[in-house]
């Protein structure tokens, strides 16, 4: 079982690669060309449907930075894939490379216990939870943008700090107040 | 938001965190709400989304109901949405809400039309009340909207006819939630309707003006049709079933529809497969539910390699019932009608902006 590892390879210089792994497929190329348009330092993308990745070019992949969980709200799928793919994460990601996106987090049509697990998911691996809107541009923009962020602050091109600070700033809570909904 | 909320939450101090201060349970709270974000839900309706139900037993609703007010309500397709507290609705003043909404219809459709003598646009309403339908002592009694009319080009003497029905209900709702409304507002969440859309708007619009309500359309999300479909194939032994169809939508390009049948017995086989052991006990969960419906979608992966949980759930049907997920509703069977409400009041009591 081939585990992605966070520090087996050297950096480049002044590059961030960033790894997209969602199960349509539909919303990574387009946040990967805005995400690349709007730094000029950011230099590769690797789009991903499901982890673990192929053997075959494990050599000329560079070294991930951040790894990002596009999971789309409106199919169970999705999730279930997110899941699984996560075992084949090596621990050291979860200090601060991981962060999970969620698309159609505000419709109607979404039973609401599937973005409770998607937190508690998140908040278990105390990692970031962005919600995203992908039908229009500036949604797209928007979630480049803060994607951009957390990416320049996990590939070490901020200064002062690292991704570990900043995940306990941004990781997903879950009050406990929502394990005990059910009083019957 | 949620970079906010965590900054004021991560204890600095070990010892701090063990303190339950009354400031910190507040922005637990607002941290709760603010979870939900296709509604807004205010500190009086704690949220709840029920992981366990009774199982529906066979009663004989016509010992509660009259039986002719049954035969209105059943084996017929109801579109569904649900409505905010009513101000000061008096079941007594029944009468006069008929004489007020006939006024208020007849002026809408006549707003703009030239007014020709002789001609009958005559609108009759009956309110009635449908008594026994309420569970708890805290639920109002169910109103029944009729809306007759004589048809164009009908001679004198016809009778009207019924040209649109609607109804307000409220079933075992939450019982925390009721007795928290000030006591001039009459909660009845659920309301029904079947007829003409131009003469729902006008009825809404009425109430909306008499009342101080809001109303909005009320969807069945995908969990709670799964839970339609488990709570009628569990009425399989006593009331056959016939059948049990499912469709799913599909994103390919084009969309595809997927229309699932299974046979009464099949399906009944496997839910009696997935409720544990202690099957004397009443009530079912979640958990019983998602694993029926997960064994129904991999027994058609193994024959047709299509992964249905990609797509999502749109309409349930059995011989019992069917249910749209755009918030259509159909019974044809009346003596589940009790459990099917109580689902129904709880999701429009979850959907309520309040």
């Amino acid at each position: 079982m081939s585990l992605l590892k966070p520090f087996s390879k050297l950096p480049g210089l002044n590059t961030a690669n960033i790894l997209l792994v969602e199960n349509e497929e539909q919303f990574q190329q387009k946040l990967a060309d805005t995400v690349v348009l709007q730094e000029k330092t950011v230099n590769v993308n690797v789009l991903a449907r499901s982890l673990p990745l192929p053997m075959e070019n494990e050599e000329s992949r560079p070294r991930i930075d951040l790894v990002v969980f596009i999971i789309h709200l409106t199919s169970e799928l999705s999730f279930q894939s997110a899941e699984t793919s996560l075992k084949y994460l090596d621990p050291g990601y979860f200090q601060g490379k991981v962060c999970f996106l969620v698309t159609n987090a505000r419709n109607v049509s979404v039973p609401p216990e599937r973005l409770v697990s998607v937190r508690k998911l998140a908040a278990s691996l105390h990692c970031p939870l962005l919600c995203a809107e992908d039908q229009t541009t500036e949604g797209v923009t928007t979630a480049a943008h803060r994607l951009l962020a957390i990416l320049k602050v996990a590939a070490g091109l901020v200064p002062m700090a690292t991704g570990l600070y900043l995940s306990t700033l941004t990781r997903c809570t879950v009050p406990s107040d929502i394990d005990q909904q059910n009083f019957e | 938001m949620e970079e906010r909320n965590s900054t004021e939450e991560t204890p600095r101090n070990n010892a701090l965190a063990q303190r339950r201060s009354k400031s910190y349970r507040q922005s637990m709270r607002s941290c709760v709400e603010a979870t939900h974000l296709a509604y807004t839900s205010g500190l009086l309706t704690a949220l709840r989304i029920p992981r366990s139900r009774k199982a529906p037993k066979s009663c004989d609703i016509t010992k509660q109901v009259d039986p002719d007010q049954v035969a209105l309500l059943v084996k017929k397709e109801w579109q569904l949405s649900y409505v905010t507290p009513l101000y000061q609705f008096r079941h007594t003043q029944l009468k006069s809400y008929s004489k007020q909404l006939s006024a208020f219809i007849v002026s809408e459709k006549q707003q703009g039309l030239a007014i020709e003598v002789g001609q009958e646009l005559g609108f009759k309403v009956n309110f009635s009340v449908v008594l026994g339908l309420a569970e708890t002592d805290k639920d109002a009694e169910t109103v029944f909207i009729q809306i007759l009319s004589k048809q164009a080009f009908s001679a004198k003497d016809d009778a009207q006819k019924v040209v649109w029905s609607g109804w307000l209900t409220c079933v075992n709702g939450d019982l925390d939630y009721l007795r928290s409304l000030p006591l001039e507002f009459v909660s009845l969440p659920l309301f029904c309707t079947r007829g003409p859309e131009s003469l729902t708007v006008l009825v809404k619009s009425w109430f909306e003006k008499t009342f101080d309500c809001c109303f909005g359309p009320l969807g069945i999300n995908s969990t709670n049709l799964q839970w339609l479909a488990s709570l009628w194939t569990g009425c399989h032994p006593t009331i056959n079933i016939q059948y049990l169809k499912l469709v799913w939508t599909l994103p390919t390009l084009p969309p595809m529809d997927v229309t699932y049948t299974v046979h009464p017995q099949d399906a009944w086989e496997l839910w009696d497969s997935m409720r544990q052991v202690d099957t004397t006990e009443d009530s079912i969960s979640i958990d019983e539910v998602t694993g029926f419906i997960k064994g129904l979608q991999s027994h058609f992966f193994r024959h047709f390699r299509i992964d249905l949980s990609a797509g999502s759930l749109m309409q349930i049907s059995t011989a019992l019932g069917s249910s749209h997920h755009s918030g259509k509703i159909k019974i044809a069977s009346p003596n589940y009608i009790p459990t099917i409400l109580q689902l129904l009041t709880e999701c429009a009591l979850l959907k309520m902006p309040i």
